[in-house]
């Protein structure tokens, strides 16, 4: 294992892995930009837009491919930080209840308008990061020392508290939980630049933040007592990477809802294409979430057209089946 | 549902004369033996209300969604105030509908075909297609409900009434809509549906002479009467007249605003885009409700002279 952080590690994935890469990442651009409502505007009008084809495909279809592959981005290392700070290869933002948590934070802000001094994307992080901490908690993690089962254990129970308070402002008044449920599936089909722009800052900073943690990463990937033993303070290192994770979480939950499955699968297809050096994970996960998602967002307007299919039910639709396949195989998945 | 079958028993024995069972009413679900004159009626879509109070005959229950105020004024001035809400038109609750003890039930065809039984259990019921049919099925079902409450003769004088109101409507809008296309659609926080020319609305803006831009494609038919709708799809509809009934304030098409999309919608560029109250022209269904819309027309060729 001490090859993982060794210096000779190739930067650069083999030229196969980095095809199907920019082979997904350019089929997810296109299929996201060149599918609509609108089924005279195509792939032809992406070089030559004019008029209206320009308004459909600037304001309405860019955003919506970038806020997909922001998302992907996000999710994609929320779930790679999580999984190599727990070395639970079923870590992710929703198993480990903090998906749910952030919806519980934008339900709570659309409850309590006023109450709460903060942005939607703060109160989701805010509920990320306590649901987070919470399952964290449980697991054992701040004593140094995570148990796996109760790790997944205990994220279960965070995230179907977190959801069971969602639901209950169903109860509520018609128009206030019509609007909480919106929150309750991922769906980016009205977002535009305001909310791409944004997401991209965070993707941004995600992605860097990620990159400086990598060798954190890498060590962590020992084991906490490895951890401890080169010098680097496990507990630290799994406070900033939690907080990274629902920062990176709660973001992408204020911009589109829960999106579950992205976060745990994409690592998990970035790691036979990138090996296990996190300085070349991150970006290959990064990109391939991005790519991903980009194709999700191309087939929720696709697959049962004229009527869209909200891109969480896509995610779930084509994570599910992967996750289980994934279960299936491995032999030694705890 | 053995309590039910238990209370319907005991009400029954516990009636000394069973009323006369005069009509078979043939409705959606078959036939149904019905009394000569109900007195306990219970609605379970707002177009029955509608063909109640159009013969001045006040319901003991209806399914109001648990809100009184969703039957409106024009109503509640024909049928008083003292129904029992009976639950949402979704879901309505029967065991209410039950302890109402009930001597005729009107319920939807989309909504309650699969509680027919269980209702039929509690009280003799016809199923009409409400929800699902178009304003002329609306005037054809106001003759069934005439026959099993006992007033058909009154039923068909305010059916004569009501078309002889929409033709003078028709008279006055028709001439306005030629080569004219207009397209209705409900909008909450989240979302837009426009309403298919198949439609309740749909249909109403037909008769009085709209085009619909709403064509479904590859020689298909649109399979839902409501129709999700995007704004890059409604770009494609582009009608000549937009209306849009908003359950929210503020409302999904209210967030389109800024769009240049919607900006270049030849409706918004006209100053052709007109707001009508949602649960009028969207829930309610009948004579009166049409009648209301059919105000709401007129109203709108005036404004978008």
């Amino acid at each position: 294992m001490s090859h993982v952080a060794a210096p000779r590690a190739s930067f650069a994935p083999s030229l196969p892995a980095t095809l199907i890469i920019l082979l997904l990442f350019i089929t997810g651009g296109l299929f996201s930009a060149a599918t609509g409502g609108r089924s005279d505007v195509g792939l032809t009008d992406l070089w030559h837009p004019t008029g209206l084809a320009r308004d459909v495909v600037f304001e309405i279809r860019l955003p919506r491919m970038g806020a997909a592959a922001c998302l992907g981005i996000n999710l994609g290392l929320a779930g790679l930080a999580l999984q190599a700070l727990t070395r639970n290869p079923l870590a992710s933002p929703a198993i480990l209840g903090i998906n749910q948590g952030a919806a519980f934070g934008v339900t709570l802000s659309l409850i309590l308008p006023g109450v709460l001094p903060f942005s939607i994307e703060v109160t989701a992080t805010l509920g990320a990061l306590m649901a987070g901490l919470l399952t964290f908690a449980i697991s054992g993690g701040f004593s140094g020392k995570m148990e796996p089962t109760r790790l997944i254990l205990g994220g279960i129970a965070v995230g179907a508290l977190s959801f069971a308070l969602v639901r209950f402002a169903f109860t509520l008044e018609d128009e206030l939980a019509r609007s909480v449920v919106r929150w309750t599936v991922g769906d980016i089909s009205d977002i535009r630049w305001r909310e791409t722009s944004k997401l991209a800052c965070f993707a941004g900073v995600g992605f860097a933040a990620t990159m400086l943690m990598a060798t954190k990463f890498n060590i962590m990937a020992l084991g906490q007592d490895s951890a401890k033993g080169l010098g680097l303070d496990p507990r630290l290192t799994l406070f900033l990477g939690a907080g990274l994770a629902a920062g990176l979480t709660g973001v992408s939950v204020a911009a589109a809802g829960p999106i579950a499955f992205a976060g745990l699968v994409v690592p998990h297809l970035a790691r036979p294409l990138a090996g296990h050096d996190h300085r070349l994970l991150v970006p290959v996960t990064a990109l391939l979430g991005a790519g991903l998602l980009m194709i999700a967002d191309g087939l929720s307007k696709t697959l049962t057209a004229p009527i869209e299919t909200p891109i969480g039910v896509v995610a779930a639709l084509l994570g599910a089946p992967f996750f289980l396949w994934q279960t299936l195989r491995s032999k030694d998945l705890l | 549902m053995t309590l039910i079958r238990m209370l319907a028993a005991t009400l029954a024995f516990s009636i000394p004369a069973l009323p006369a069972y005069a009509g078979n009413i043939t409705h959606e679900l078959g036939t149904t033996k019905v009394p000569d004159s109900p007195q306990r009626i219970v609605v379970l879509e707002f177009s029955f209300i509608d063909a109640l109070a159009s013969v001045g005959v006040a319901p003991v229950g209806v399914a109001d969604d648990n809100k009184r105020d969703r039957v409106i004024p024009a109503y509640t001035d024909k049928i008083g105030n003292d129904w029992v809400s009976v639950g949402t038109r979704k879901a309505p609750s029967l065991e209410l509908i039950a302890s109402l003890a009930p001597d005729l039930i009107i319920a939807d065809k989309k909504r309650h075909a699969a509680a027919f039984d269980q209702l039929s259990e509690i009280a003799p019921t016809i199923v009409l297609d409400s929800l699902a049919g178009d304003y002329h099925a609306s005037v054809e079902q106001m003759a069934i409900i005439g026959d099993a409450i006992g007033k058909s003769d009154e039923m068909n004088a305010r059916v004569e009434a009501h078309k002889k109101t929409m033709a003078v409507y028709s008279a006055q809008i028709t001439p306005l809509t030629k080569g004219v296309s207009a397209q209705f659609g409900v909008t909450n926080a989240k979302g837009l549906w426009l309403h298919a020319p198949v439609s309740y609305n749909g249909s109403l803006l037909e008769m009085f002479g709209f085009d619909s831009n709403m064509m479904p494609k590859d020689g298909g038919v649109y399979e839902k009467i409501y129709v999700p709708t995007t704004l890059e799809q409604l770009s494609e509809v582009n009608p000549d007249i937009l209306i849009f009934g908003a359950y929210t304030d503020p409302s999904f098409v209210d967030g389109l605003a800024e769009d240049s999309l919607f900006k270049n919608l030849t409706a918004v560029q006209s100053g052709r885009v007109f707001n009508v109250t949602a649960h009028n022209w969207s829930r309610l269904r009948g004579m009166l409700a049409a009648e209301l819309t059919a105000k709401d027309i007129l109203d709108i060729m005036g404004q978008s002279e």
